[in-house]
């Protein structure tokens, strides 16, 4: 994992969602155990795009893809063209802008260490991939960075907050049904819920 | 009357665990294309499903068509944020403008029950002065409606949805049917810091029972209210009207995609639909067309049904077809506590406070905005923190906070412009049409209202103890799109939905709205629907 922050592991002790399956709903821990198992094969993206993808995709979720194969669920997405249903008007259809964007970012590679982005050092990934969010609303490529970074994030925040486990590390159980909540309020806890270990631990106070 | 003997649904469904009465869909009443039904109804959602139980009570020969699926909660539905991406219209869309609106999962429905299957459950009325807006401020427009003449059609589908809240005290003042629910952790923080500043606030309105309502349970607080209610606990039409629909010889036809309306050339009347099921173009004939396909689809619709007659889009003569479509800038703003507040925990509409609604004469701005609890899951959340622009490490960490994390929404009341309008976009659908092409720009008074909401959350807030605030600029809800109108050089439709342009076609949706105010549009477009049914069943009796 990259660098930088405090860390996160570890405020939910021994907090498994999965734990928990058997008192979901067959229906949704169908769906949500698929995403447990090995990732399909890339069926959408080329082969330089899915090295491309797969780095860029790891370093905006702060991870190597192995706790969550990010780039397989933006992939398997893509293949099936389930879009948000909306563009903007200045950015290709989402499966296009996506090979758009990450070919742009190659290029971006290129330009800075004559290698594609998968193969440069991380600082210079970070760097590329920071330049974009920089830009805010200005021309990237063509593109208004602001909506290639709004494509960016959504599909990877989309994916990695699917999974158990990321949902693990923020304390949030996942399916309720049928079982529900009992005790609701704030400080309460069901029993099979974790408490904060760090509770006054706050990311944001800290950076002040 | 009994809200039983007025509509029986939540008596229809069973009562033993399952949510869907399979045996009433399997003997649903089918017409054949060529027979002349009394009504076709395009969409199946808040407005469609209104028109077709109670015209269907009313003894029309009445059919649905859905573009989506007839849901069955047990089996289509999932306990999930990504899980429920099948619940939105996700058909390609375009969006335009200075600030356009981002579509999908936050306002567009698709399959019997509409967008009410993933809206949050708040119910509350518009308030006597969204009416006349125009006159009373200067901005916006006058309906062609009055509240008195809606409050009855309210107090109706409040009863049949049913709604649960504290006593309003705010528009005109009522009651609700059922007693407020017991609040969660983000309920818990919004009237703490409410009382704090002296804001009132107030439990409800949710359209979830507390406690069973027929054969539908109680809530069971899981949270995932925006995914589709497993329980049946939380209201939409698949289980508020439908089942007395059907039980009443009305058909839903899912899957059938309508694509455009058939007008006579001669007589200038509507004469059915042209629409898509399993590959196949086929026609059902209709005295009498109704379109509630909501505030993209109406009026896309319209467009691509563009005749001889017609020739820049049926019913639009005048160019009114598309315009004055609305969103509410919806600012969400969070607060960190050290304590859990676990919003994840207990429906995300919990407590609100139309207190800031109205026009202050003391302020820059006219019109006003409500605040709501909302309580996003995981990848909603994350849509929050990444927007402050944190990313990889900081993102994670950031995100690992959850649990300690309040959330505010606010609904402000952004005013119909001409200028924000659906037109026909170059590229094409996989039924060969034209998509949709939605702009949307603000006005300095809509951003000024967004600024002042913000402002209140946060002070809400901090006066409950959060020593860190941080917000989202987002929009809520469509309306508008094919206003009613005094006359057809100024909206689509008259004050009973039916359109100036062709006297047996009727728009029963959301985009007959004029104006939105702040509050959450369904209850509204259900009763503006109940109200046309009223007028439609009355004249054929």
């Amino acid at each position: 994992m990259s660098g930088g922050g405090r860390g996160w592991d570890g405020r939910f002790p021994g907090f498994d969602v999965l734990d928990q399956v058997r008192h979901w709903d067959q229906v949704t821990a169908d769906v949500v155990l698929a995403r447990t198992c090995s990732p399909a094969s890339v069926k959408f993206f080329t082969e330089s795009e899915e090295s491309c993808g797969r780095a860029l995709l790891n370093l905006l979720t702060g991870q190597d893809g192995k706790a969550v194969p990010v780039l397989e669920m933006v992939d398997s997405r893509l293949a099936a063209g389930e879009t948000d249903g909306w563009r903007y008007s200045d950015m290709p259809e989402d499966g296009q802008a996506w090979r758009d964007t990450l070919s742009h970012l190659d290029a971006d590679a290129y330009q800075r260490g004559g290698t594609p982005f998968a193969d440069a050092a991380q600082a210079d990934q970070l760097k590329l991939i920071q330049a974009v969010q920089d830009l805010e609303s200005a021309d990237w490529h063509g593109l208004p960075a602001a909506h290639v970074w709004s494509l960016w994030t959504r599909y990877a925040c989309t994916a990695f907050y699917a999974h158990p486990f990321a949902w693990a590390e923020i304390g949030f159980p996942g399916p309720a049904y049928p079982r529900g909540y009992k005790n609701t309020g704030v400080g309460k806890l069901e029993p099979f819920e974790v408490g904060d270990a760090h509770p006054s631990e706050d990311p944001v106070r800290e950076d002040v | 009357m009994g809200v039983r003997e007025r509509n029986e649904s939540a008596w229809l469904l069973p009562n033993d665990g399952t949510r869907t009465n399979h045996r009433l869909r399997r003997d649903m009443r089918q017409f054949a294309d060529s027979d002349e039904i009394d009504l076709v109804i395009v969409g199946c959602g808040a407005g469609g499903s209104v028109m077709l139980q109670r015209l269907a009570r009313a003894g029309w020969r009445v059919a649905a068509l859905d573009a989506g699926p007839f849901w069955d909660p047990d089996t289509d539905w999932v306990s999930d944020e990504a899980g429920s991406h099948h619940l939105y219209w996700t058909d390609p869309r375009v969006i335009a403008g200075s600030d356009p609106v981002p579509m999908g999962s936050n306002n567009s429905g698709r399959g019997v029950g509409g967008s009410m299957v993933h809206y949050a459950g708040y119910t509350p009325r518009f308030h006597p002065s969204d009416f006349a807006t125009h006159t009373l401020d200067g901005v916006g427009a006058d309906w062609p409606v009055s509240y008195p003449e809606l409050r009855p059609y309210y107090e109706q589908i409040e009863q049949e949805l049913p709604v649960a809240g504290e006593r309003w005290p705010w528009g005109d003042p009522h009651g609700y049917p059922y007693r407020p629910h017991p609040v969660g952790g983000n309920g818990e923080i919004f009237l703490r810091g409410a009382d704090k500043l002296g804001i009132m606030a107030k439990v409800g309105p949710v359209a979830i029972a507390n406690g069973r309502f027929g054969n539908r349970p109680h809530c069971i607080y899981r949270g995932f209210c925006l995914q589709g209610c497993k329980v049946n606990a939380k209201a939409s039409p698949l289980i508020t009207h439908v089942p007395d629909a059907l039980a009443h010889g009305a058909e839903v036809r899912p899957d059938a995609m309508v694509t455009q309306i058939a007008v006579d050339k001669l007589t200038g009347r509507a004469l059915g639909v042209h629409y898509v099921t399993g590959g196949r173009e086929r026609f059902q004939r209709a005295r009498m067309v109704a379109v509630a396909g909501y505030s993209i689809e109406t009026p896309r619709l319209l467009l691509n049904s563009a005749s001889s007659r017609f020739p820049e889009g049926l019913c639009n003569d005048f160019d009114q077809v598309g315009r004055y479509l609305m969103v509410q800038g919806a600012p969400q703003t969070a607060g960190r506590f050290d304590a859990e507040v676990r919003m994840y925990k207990a429906p995300p509409p919990e407590v609100s406070t139309e207190a800031f609604y109205e026009t202050d004469p003391a302020k820059d701005y006219k019109r006003g905005f409500s605040i709501q609890t909302v309580s996003p899951l995981p990848i909603t959340w994350a849509e929050h923190v990444a927007a402050q622009g944190h990313w990889g490490p900081a993102l994670r960490e950031y995100m690992s906070d959850y649990v300690h994390w309040s959330c505010l929404g606010g609904l402000c009341e952004f005013l119909p412009r001409p200028e924000n309008r659906v037109t026909l976009a170059g590229e094409k659908d996989s039924y060969g049409l034209p998509v949709a092409r939605f702009s949307y720009s603000q006005c300095d008074n809509d951003r000024a209202l967004a600024r002042a909401a913000q402002s209140v959350m946060e002070g809400i807030l901090h006066a409950a103890g959060a020593d860190e605030v941080i917000t989202i600029q987002r929009y809520a809800h469509l309306v508008g799109g094919a206003r009613m109108a005094e006359d057809e050089q100024h909206g689509v439709v008259d004050r009973y939905g039916r359109s100036f342009a062709v006297p047996n076609l009727y728009i029963t949706d959301g985009s007959v709205l004029p104006t939105q105010g702040s509050a959450n549009p369904a209850l509204t477009i259900m009763a503006v629907a109940a109200r046309t049914a009223h007028h439609l069943a009355a004249g054929i009796s």
